[in-house]
């Protein structure tokens, strides 16, 4: 292989698996030695996270020379006639890229978190730095898995990380909750992974992403070649129908990783945890697990027009949907954890309607802004002594320059105002639905509640900016805000300024406009392993799929959204922007109750859960307490009663033994005797 | 010369009046008496075969058999010597307090 010969020349790809051990150092060291350190395990962490960054800046400068790396670094079961479980090293540009975002988030996490969380006197705290090492430790190892079953045990070390740091402040009621939901909702999603990945390797009998012996690449041979078919184990189904099956099984441990309608009501409460956390799962690790994990297998799903529309209408009735409960909220975080939601609806959107490179943007873009906002959300919440409710806020812009203008940057990159980095990101989505929409009605409806919701979007972002930051001060603690340190501005303004300027790697309607070839994050994706870029993806996307694309200028669609997005700011500006705004929400009544309590969709999940999950329960333990137990204390009680029976043929007379024993020896002779024929 | 049946015929009989001894009596010296005859039983079964087949080797083991016997009595004996220190007699029956 062609691909494993360059490779050997690149040392960049040879340390890459440090880029993941180093932040489990880390963790080891903060979690062991943290309370011995001046910063209780902050400067291990930092420094761990700052060389991931390095390496990962190093594998994608080699990446980008034309190199790309699959190789198995250690093997778990290896079976040779059927499949082997093996961790394994896959880098190529979307590895590279995600490799880099997630530890550069990371790295400031750990940072930003000096100030929130070490300059507030927090208690636990290397327990908590040893969280973070973990998080970045299991995600960037999700981020580079080469194969399904990896990606499987790191998904599930991602989950396990959030439970922890949700549950930070254990001793308070609501965290320990919020952890718990987290844990069990995104459970309930990777069930269904999990009986996908086993699947995947009955069926296929390998899990590897990369190269000809793949699962998405046998998989596109049994379609196209249509003879291989035969030799994959379908379970009776059509090939394409399986891999469907296949496909949503997956899915269901994406839409719970990537809080997709109906299993999202995990992450709004995830907001108990510390809100650097909250910055670390909502931009580069647990939420973007799931989708990264799509485009990961996109070779796979782009075989399977079903499972795709199912992704795109999802990804589109979750943005619309998250983002009409985020008007209301009155929480600061709470707003930012449903534009959370979303947005990767955006993504699911994107990926659904064949914009992978679309999605893979708006992966990118959302990671810096999210970030940036929900730091820049942690800053207010610091110089608000702990305060969340933006009616208390108003009137800190004077206070908090640097916060401000990172926050406005980034709030213009969520509400998608152009030039700012989710302009061009969320239009390329809306774009590529739009045109694939165009033929086919599902993606088409899907779009429009994808373009609807960026008026929503507007609104809220806009809302939250001037509530927080406009008007004048409407408590006592917003008069005088606690100022934040250096540790707090840092992360903020690298943010900020990323924020500002990457969407401009991938300008789609300028490119068409003037023609110029500044599509970099296109040519990007267009390169990599054979079979695992996007050129070969939308080859799958028109022939085994069936999609086709509509002639469109993606400067109209720019144009309609641009407008949606301003419309909704506008609207934000006309109702908040007074010195002391009115609680315009109020006035929506019953639409308002309803949208607060977020369309009950907790209330209905917890009622799911107590009537089939006790009902079910309560048989398990009635199979569990009369036919389990039931055949265990049987088997005692004759066990008991026999023995007692049996033993009293032990007299403790002598003489009984010895004929005992005679008697044993002559019918053993005779036994012997009669069966060897010796009285024949 | 005795035919080797005879011989055969009279260990049969000590080893059987042995085992009689061993399940009928209730004493203990009885007990190891009669344990004596069977194991003696068993040497002129040795000894007659050695004899048959003109090879020593019967007879060394027989020899040895003694010296087991020996030692076995030496044990017996000292087994009876405690159980009539402990029961104040030397009846088997009586000792039954090894069981559940």
């Amino acid at each position: 292989m062609s691909v494993a010969e360059a490779s050997t020349t690149a040392f960049a790809f040879e340390v890459a698996p440090a880029i993941a051990v180093l932040p489990l150092a880390s963790f080891v060291i903060a979690l062991f030695a943290g309370k011995y350190f001046p910063k209780k395990g902050a400067l291990a962490g930092v420094t761990a996270t700052g060389g991931s960054l390095l390496l990962s800046l190093w594998v994608m400068l080699t990446v980008a020379g034309g190199a790309y790396y699959n190789e198995e670094i250690y093997t778990l079961v290896s079976t040779p006639e059927s499949f082997d479980l093996h961790f394994g090293v896959l880098l190529d540009p979307l590895s590279a890229l995600m490799l880099v975002i997630v530890s550069l988030v990371s790295f400031l996490v750990h940072v930003f978190s000096l100030g929130y969380m070490n300059d507030e006197g927090e208690r636990g705290l290397p327990r908590y730095y040893a969280g973070l090492g973990l998080f970045s430790f299991s995600m960037l190892a999700f981020v580079f898995a080469d194969n399904l079953f990896m990606s499987f045990v790191f998904f599930e070390l991602v989950g396990l990380c959030s439970w922890l740091l949700i549950g930070h402040w254990y001793r308070e009621d609501a965290p320990p909750s919020a952890a718990k939901k987290a844990f069990l909702v995104t459970r309930f999603g990777d069930y269904f992974f999990l009986i996908g990945v086993v699947a995947v390797f009955a069926t296929f009998g390998t899990a590897t992403f990369a190269g000809s012996e793949s699962f998405p690449v046998l998989a596109e041979e049994a379609l196209t070649d249509g003879g291989a078919g035969g030799e994959l184990s379908t379970f009776g189904l059509g090939a394409q129908t399986w891999f469907t099956v296949l496909g949503f099984l997956i899915l269901g441990g994406v839409i719970g990783k990537s809080a997709q309608f109906p299993l999202h009501t995990w992450l709004p409460d995830a907001m108990e945890g510390p809100t650097p956390v909250s910055a670390l799962i909502h931009a580069a690790t647990m939420v973007a697990a799931g989708v990264y994990l799509v485009a990961r297998m996109y070779g796979f799903y782009a075989l399977s027009p079903t499972a795709l529309a199912v992704i795109a209408f999802v990804g589109g009735f979750t943005a619309l949907f998250a983002a009409s409960m985020a008007v209301v909220k009155r929480d600061v975080k709470q707003v930012l954890a449903y534009s959370t939601i979303s947005q990767y609806g955006y993504m699911m959107l994107g990926l659904g309607a064949g914009g992978y490179v679309a999605a893979v943007f708006h992966l990118m873009t959302h990671a810096f802004f999210k970030a940036l906002l929900f730091l820049g959300a942690g800053a207010v919440i610091i110089a608000m002594h702990h305060r969340q409710d933006m009616w208390e806020m108003g009137g800190l812009r004077e206070k908090l320059p640097v916060t401000y203008y990172t926050f406005l940057a980034g709030s213009l990159a969520l509400a998608g105002i152009v030039p700012f980095a989710g302009f061009w990101s969320k239009d390329e989505v809306l774009y590529e639905a739009l045109v694939h929409g165009l033929t086919d009605p599902l993606l088409l409806v899907a779009y429009l509640m994808g373009l609807i919701a960026v008026f929503f979007t507007g609104f809220y972002t806009f809302r939250m900016v001037l509530l927080t930051f406009h008007g004048e001060p409407r408590t006592h603690t917003a008069r005088n805000p606690h100022l934040p340190g250096w540790n707090v501005k840092f992360p903020l303004v690298v943010l900020g300024i990323l924020a500002t300027v990457i969407g401009l790697t991938n300008m789609t309607p300028v490119a068409e406009a003037t023609g110029l070839e500044i599509e970099f994050l296109h040519t990007w994706l267009e390169h990599g392993i054979e079979g695992l870029n996007s050129e070969h993806y939308g080859e799958l996307l028109e022939t085994v799929a069936g999609y086709s694309a509509a002639e469109l200028s993606p400067l109209l669609a720019a144009a309609l959204s641009l407008a949606l997005a301003l419309g909704g700011a506008g609207l934000a500006y006309s109702l908040y922007s007074g010195d002391r705004p009115d609680r315009h929400t109020d006035r929506l009544g019953d639409a308002r109750t309803l949208l607060m309590n977020n369309y009950y969709q907790d209330e209905y999940q917890v009622w799911i859960a107590e009537t089939f999950g006790t009902g079910v329960a309560r048989l398990s333990d009635r199979f569990d307490q009369s036919i389990v137990d039931g055949a265990v204390n049987g088997v005692s009680s004759v066990s008991l009663f026999s023995g007692g029976r049996i033993r009293r043929i032990q007299t403790g007379i002598v003489s009984n033994y010895a004929t005992l024993l005679t008697l044993g020896l002559v019918a053993l002779l005779l036994v012997v005797g009669l069966t060897g024929g010796w009285f024949l | 010369m005795v035919a080797v049946q005879y011989y055969l015929l009279l260990s049969g009989a000590i080893f059987c009046i042995g085992l009689f001894g061993i399940l009928t009596r209730r004493n203990a010296l009885f007990f190891l008496m009669s344990v004596e005859l069977m194991l003696n039983a068993a040497n002129i079964n040795l000894v007659a075969f050695s004899f048959q087949y003109g090879n020593l080797t019967g007879q060394v083991f027989s020899l040895f058999i003694t010296a087991l016997a020996a030692a076995e009595v030496a044990v017996g004996i000292g087994i009876i010597l405690v159980l009539y220190r402990n029961f104040g007699d030397v009846d088997v029956t009586k000792a039954t307090t090894l069981r559940w």
